[in-house]
């Protein structure tokens, strides 16, 4: 479990005080997968630094497991650090050594016996899928394949952490899909707690169990990645959500839709859980008389739940749309008004 | 020709060994300066402000004072460490002097260039400072630590033949009593020649054993 409790991080830049962190309070628990979703600029960085004290909290405390890291000496904070796993977005790996001594370093740094490190460093490389690439040097891998690296090195020391900073944003979609589900079978298999920070939504809605949004060094929302998804509240966090799940209408088809004569209301209605699976569209159409057109719909998974998003026009006298609407919103449904003729 | 094949020998030799000696002195004491001069930096391993500032400001005044001069300079200094103030001896410790600063430079400018993110990951992994420095960041500068260092060594082949003007031996002294003050214009002409193909040599050595250790 990693707490933070009040951090905070005060850079000094020239005579400027720059507040990178300001009093953060999130928990991530044993053997989830948290995401920290922010700008550029928004303080991820900094945050998962304090984690492994990359970087030193200004004030506030980091616990893990209880534990306060800013309490402990430098001897301590090594021997915490090789409980921590980190992977970078650059990957951060030595150019001058093999594949396999890349992978060996930490074991190396532990002063583990020579054939102890050729058994596990064969049995990391089988787990990320690379053992034929042992005496490889990482400038003759892809991207993709470096990070698979890093991966493997920051398993190791056996970590109950593991630290991902950014690290599928230098990687094309592809690729990004495949350290993704490698990073999810690690949290499953050995159920590793994972604290990844990126800028892609994507990546928060293909892995993470709760996400925190950053902004201006503060969490502005945190959640399950579920409720944050489907009800978003602050504007940054809808702009990420839209990112991925693209649910506006184009705004010719909008202005083509206006015209007080179609006498027609737009609604959003947004199915999650069992209310995905059900015929309401024609049970309404039928029920009330009223024309239903369908402008947009799409579902998606959301940490393993069906989620379902309709733009929906609706063309009949305004006292039979209204009942239908409150029909609809007595499900597991939930309805938001685009454009209204009536009002 | 005013000097036979086994002058030019003794004076050959006498340049090797000047430029080795004083090489080996000027490593030692440089890769020292040079590794302090980067983890004392601002927010490098071993941050220390009144430590980095000090290093460097007494390494800019060995770097700025002539060669020439400095070998006079010092002149009171060597007697007591070699006892005399002449001959090829003599001539190590300004050599030392001279390059022991310029090879930190130079060392500490390949360290630097190490990319930033290797340190954090070795920092990540619980590396120790002194495990971060022999375990990372000499193997990923090797490379290019050894074309510094070869650099350094043709400058004290250069340096060493101005040695001579002081008494040290070696080819620039030949050139300079013989080809120059007694106008022997082909002793000139081989000596200069023989420290060309010297420095040709070590420059090839150099390239070709930094190839070799780029990746190891």
């Amino acid at each position: 479990m990693i707490q933070f409790e009040g951090v905070t991080k005060t850079y000094q830049s020239g005579k400027q005080e720059i507040h990178a962190l300001n009093g953060i309070d999130l928990t991530v628990e044993t053997g989830e997968i948290f995401g920290v979703i922010g700008f550029s600029g928004a303080g991820k960085s900094s945050l998962i630094r304090t984690v492994n004290l990359l970087e030193r909290p200004s004030s506030g405390h980091v616990l893990i497991n209880g534990k306060d890291i800013s309490t402990l000496s430098a001897k301590e904070i090594r021997k915490t650090r090789k409980d921590i796993g980190m992977i970078f977005q650059h990957f951060n790996l030595l150019n001058s050594k093999t594949v396999f001594h890349n992978v060996a370093m930490p074991l190396i740094l532990a002063n583990t016996p020579k054939n102890k490190i050729k058994e596990q460093v064969k049995e990391l490389l089988d787990f990320v899928g690379l053992s034929d690439q042992a005496t490889k040097y990482p400038d003759q891998l892809s991207g993709g394949q470096k990070q698979r690296i890093g991966i493997a090195r920051a398993l190791a020391t056996n970590p109950s952490v593991l630290l991902c900073d950014e690290a599928t944003s230098a990687l094309d979609p592809q690729t990004t899909q495949s350290i993704l589900e490698l990073l999810r079978r690690i949290n499953r298999e050995y159920n590793i707690t994972i604290l990844l920070i990126t800028h892609e939504m994507g990546v928060i809605r293909e892995i993470c169990d709760k996400v925190a949004v950053l902004e201006a060094g503060k969490v502005i929302e945190q959640g399950t990645v579920f409720e944050v998804f489907t009800n978003p509240q602050q504007p940054t966090t809808q702009r990420f959500v839209r990112s991925v799940m693209n649910d506006e209408l184009p705004e010719s088809l909008l202005k083509q839709l206006q015209n007080p004569s179609r006498k027609n209301s737009i609604y959003r209605i947004q199915f999650t859980g069992t209310s995905v699976g059900q015929p309401l569209m024609s049970r309404i159409s039928r029920k009330y008389q009223l024309d239903l057109n369908v402008l947009f719909g799409n579902i998606t998974e959301l940490q393993g739940a069906p989620y379902g998003n309709l733009i929906v026009e609706f063309t009949g006298p305004a006292e039979e749309i209204k009942k239908a609407l409150a029909d609809i919103q007595e499900g597991n449904v939930n309805v938001e008004e685009v454009l209204n003729y009536a009002s | 020709m005013l000097v036979d094949n086994e002058q030019i020998l003794e004076a050959l030799w006498e340049t090797i060994y000047m430029t080795g000696v004083a090489f080996l002195f000027s490593l030692i004491i440089g890769f020292v300066l040079g590794l302090l001069l980067v983890v004392t930096r601002k927010g490098h391993l071993l941050e220390n402000e009144p430590v980095s500032k000090v290093l460097n400001v007494i390494i800019n005044i060995f770097r700025s004072v002539p060669f020439i001069i400095l070998m006079v300079a010092i002149i009171p200094l060597t007697r007591i460490i070699v006892g005399t103030s002449i001959g090829t001896a003599a001539a190590i410790v300004p050599l030392v002097f001279y390059a022991g600063p310029y090879i930190a430079r130079l060392i500490e400018n390949s360290l630097l260039e190490v990319d930033k993110g290797v340190i954090e990951a070795a920092q990540a992994m619980g590396a120790s400072p002194f495990q971060i420095v022999f375990r990372f960041l000499i193997p990923e500068a090797l490379s290019s630590l050894v074309l510094a260092l070869t650099i350094a060594i043709v400058g004290l082949i250069g340096a060493s033949a101005m040695a001579g003007a002081i008494g040290g031996g070696g080819l620039g002294d030949l050139a300079i009593t013989y080809g120059y003050q007694r106008f022997d214009t082909l002793v000139m002409f081989v000596t200069v020649a023989i420290l060309v193909v010297l420095v040709q040599g070590v420059q090839s050595g150099g390239n070709l054993l930094s190839r070799r250790v780029r990746r190891r």
